[in-house]
């Protein structure tokens, strides 16, 4: 099971990241969320956070998705030392996405409307 | 505390002190929070009869409960002043980020006093808030203003390309600067809080922008419930049919509706209907023609905000809208008719800063004084007849107070009286007419009419939904709706999306659950008719009386849509009735006891 991400769909109303941090934390703030939305002229990345790494890369640069340049660096999904995504703000305890749950009820896809994020078996 | 942040942020630019103050538990109770808190604050501490442009007047930012929490299209902030351009009060409202960053930053409300010595910009960052020179933004488009905003925020505060994106920029073009008295308050490469020329405001307090950045939380009274609760409004919602197209069509859809209906503002209001935009009725044409993706504001599913192309390789390549009020004043009713045109338009308005609507009326007045003969070449330097392209160099002219535009930015009235011509202009109170045009349906007229703040398309509803225009009872309605609207400027919930297809109990609904105080439907009647009259004494107090409640002698008089004009004295001594006010269209004195104002209406009843 995973969630697939549609990033033509996705608007940018960052919906996604304050129900996953109301749902994790109770509270409504987007720098508590373990999915993050990254705004561009054209398009809107929602990136989901995935496990921590101990060690920053060396293989930053520019990587192409769908035809489209992107920062590697943001569309790593890690949290990591060079990062400040991903990570509690306020004790730098470093976030993963873990689907709401057994069994997985990710919120954000839930409350997705435009349908840029959904369940699918795999 | 739950939904509200109960705190004030006070800047005093003159003294270049800022300073937090506890917020008032009646303040919060019963004003909510946005248009209801501003005006509160207004009232109180401002004289009613101040020069707008000068340092007495205060500008204040507010968010209301619902802002940032994720209540379905809660994302808007409200900016509220004494207006430069009608004298009234003001309070246009604006979508992005801004306002959710202002909440999650720890205040409800930042109040901007006095005036700075140099131009300058406020930065918050959570506690942390400064204000910084701006001597090297004076002057920039309201893009790269933001953009250069950016920049600095990136090497100052360290941010990273996330905060980046989610940090909310509110900042003024160089029509703001240059006190051009329509000039929008501009957020977030596009969105503007634009009717009431408050963008004057921030450039007389030599303010450039606002930096917003907040990474504190908001506290849900009931979370579980609230949760569940927006989870079963979206499943209902992708089935709700006007919800559907707003996130498909945006405003889109309205062009054709209008154009259709023959209530299209057409070459300066003397037409309903526009042949050249026959050709835009089916909003898939629009859409196909220029949509680059839709954009949704902060915590707004529905993206009703298109992003667009523009081919002119002068221009960036892609822009915000155009909303289909910019459709309207800037092309049908300058008698533009090609969509690229509407963009190019569009998009000088929006970097200038200046508002597309009151700008269009401005442009549609000077061509028709061109036409007929009042408004000689050679103080324009250039023809203008309807339709001209010339009127892109009388935009920029406006905007920098260059030849003509210095008059023009003055505003309207004193644009067309100077020609000799004053009813030429078809604005109430100095605003410009928004695009429907108010001939088509009597309704209209009436709202325009009695509009706190002048001409404006947001503070009623447009009567477009079903049993709204019925000609029984559309002025009952109308009094309902402005008060209804008040409550919805005041969650602050998007009222683009909360005046049609979501209509009726979801206010409360949201209300109760993220405050934790019960909140029912007959209690934010009340509390949104209290703010409305008390907007009305303000006016009152600054001067504005039922004269100024009126409609131009070409939409009274000449039967120009459906061979019908708008009988205005009749229908607001019916609306002053359903309103409890005088003939004279001030509250009387039970209708203040009923709402508790008679403090606030002594020296004016």
């Amino acid at each position: 099971m995973r969630i697939k991400i549609d990033y033509k769909k996705c608007i940018g109303c960052k919906q996604c990241e304050i129900v996953c941090s109301l749902a994790h934390t109770g509270t409504v703030n987007p720098w508590r969320s373990r999915i993050r939305i990254f705004i561009r002229e054209e398009f809107c990345l929602p990136v989901i956070a995935g496990p921590y790494t101990e060690a920053a890369c060396n293989s930053k640069g520019m990587v192409m998705v769908d035809g489209l340049e992107v920062d590697g660096c943001v569309v790593c999904r890690a949290s990591c030392p060079t990062k400040s995504v991903y990570k509690e703000p306020d004790t730098g305890i470093p976030l993963k996405c873990d689907f709401c749950g057994e069994p997985p009820d990710p919120q954000c896809v839930q409350w997705c409307a435009p349908e840029a994020l959904t369940l699918i078996e795999e | 505390m739950f939904g509200w942040n109960g705190r004030i942020l006070r800047i005093d630019l003159t003294r270049g002190t800022n300073w937090v103050e506890e917020m008032p538990t009646y303040l919060m109770q019963e004003y909510i929070g946005g248009r209801g808190m501003c005006i509160r604050i207004l009232f109180d501490e401002i004289d009613p009869r101040i020069d707008p442009l000068s340092s007495e007047n205060k500008l204040i930012f507010a968010t209301g409960p619902l802002t940032g929490t994720g209540a379905p299209a809660a994302s808007r902030f409200i900016v509220s002043a004494k207006s430069p351009l009608s004298n009234c009060i003001a309070n246009p409202c604006c979508g992005g980020y801004f306002g959710a960053n202002l909440k999650y930053a720890g205040y409800d409300l930042l109040i901007v006093e006095g005036k700075s010595p140099g131009p300058a910009y406020i930065s918050i960052h959570n506690d942390r808030v400064e204000i910084r020179p701006a001597e090297h933004l004076w002057g920039k488009l309201a893009t790269e203003t933001e953009h250069a905003l950016r920049v600095d925020m990136r090497l100052r505060d360290d941010l990273d390309d996330w905060a980046l994106n989610t940090i909310g920029i509110a900042d003024i073009g160089p029509a703001g600067e240059n006190l051009v008295r329509f000039a929008c308050i501009m957020s977030d490469g596009g969105r503007a809080a634009g009717r009431s020329g408050l963008g004057a405001v921030m450039g007389s307090k030599n303010i450039k922008a606002v930096t917003a950045l907040g990474t504190g939380q908001v506290n849900i009274a009931d979370a579980e419930g609230f949760r569940k609760a927006v989870m079963g409004f979206y499943q209902e919602g992708r089935n709700n049919g006007e919800l559907i197209k707003r996130r498909m069509y945006g405003t889109w859809s309205l062009p054709g509706r209008a154009n259709k209906s023959k209530s299209q503002a057409s070459l300066n209001f003397k037409e309903g209907y526009s042949e050249a935009f026959v050709k835009y009725e089916d909003p898939e044409v629009i859409r196909k023609l220029i949509r680059v993706r839709d954009e949704g504001c902060f915590s707004c599913p529905f993206g009703c905000s298109k992003r667009s192309r523009i081919k002119d390789p002068e221009y960036p390549k892609t822009a915000k809208g155009p909303e289909h009020e910019s459709m309207a004043l800037l092309g049908s009713n300058c008698g533009l008719g090609d969509m690229e045109d509407i963009c190019r338009a569009n998009y000088l308005c929006n970097e200038l800063g200046m508002d597309t609507i009151t700008t269009g009326t401005m442009i549609s007045c000077a061509m028709e004084l061109y036409e007929e003969g009042y408004l000689p070449e050679k103080d324009l330097g250039y023809p203008l007849e309807f339709g001209n392209r010339n009127m892109f160099k009388l935009l920029k002219q406006i905007a920098h107070r260059e030849g003509i535009g210095d008059l023009m930015a003055e505003g309207g009235i004193a644009f067309a009286a100077k020609y000799g011509h004053p009813e030429l202009f078809m604005g109430i109170k100095g605003m410009g007419i928004p695009a429907w045009h108010p001939q088509a349906f009597d309704a209209l007229g009436l709202q325009y009419a009695t509009n706190n703040v002048g001409a404006n398309h947001t503070k009623s509803t447009l009567p477009f939904y079903e049993g709204r225009k019925d000609p029984a009872h559309f002025v009952e309605f109308t009094k309902k709706d402005q008060d209804y609207l008040a409550i919805a400027d005041s969650g602050v919930l998007c009222w683009i999306i909360y005046h049609g297809p979501l209509w009726g109990e979801k206010l409360s609904e949201w209300l109760t659950y993220i405050t934790g105080t019960t909140y029912t439907q007959e209690t934010l009647d009340r509390l949104g008719e209290r703010i409305w009259n008390l907007e009305r004494l303000f006016n009152l107090k600054a001067g504005i009386t039922c004269k100024d409640d009126t409609l131009p002698p070409r939409i009274t008089k000449e039967p120009r849509v459906k061979n019908r004009v708008v009988d205005i004295d009749r229908l607001l001594q019916e609306y002053y009735e359903w309103r409890g006010w005088d003939k004279k269209g001030v509250p009387n004195q039970e209708k203040l006891q009923e709402l508790g104002l008679e403090k606030e209406g002594a020296g004016v009843i």
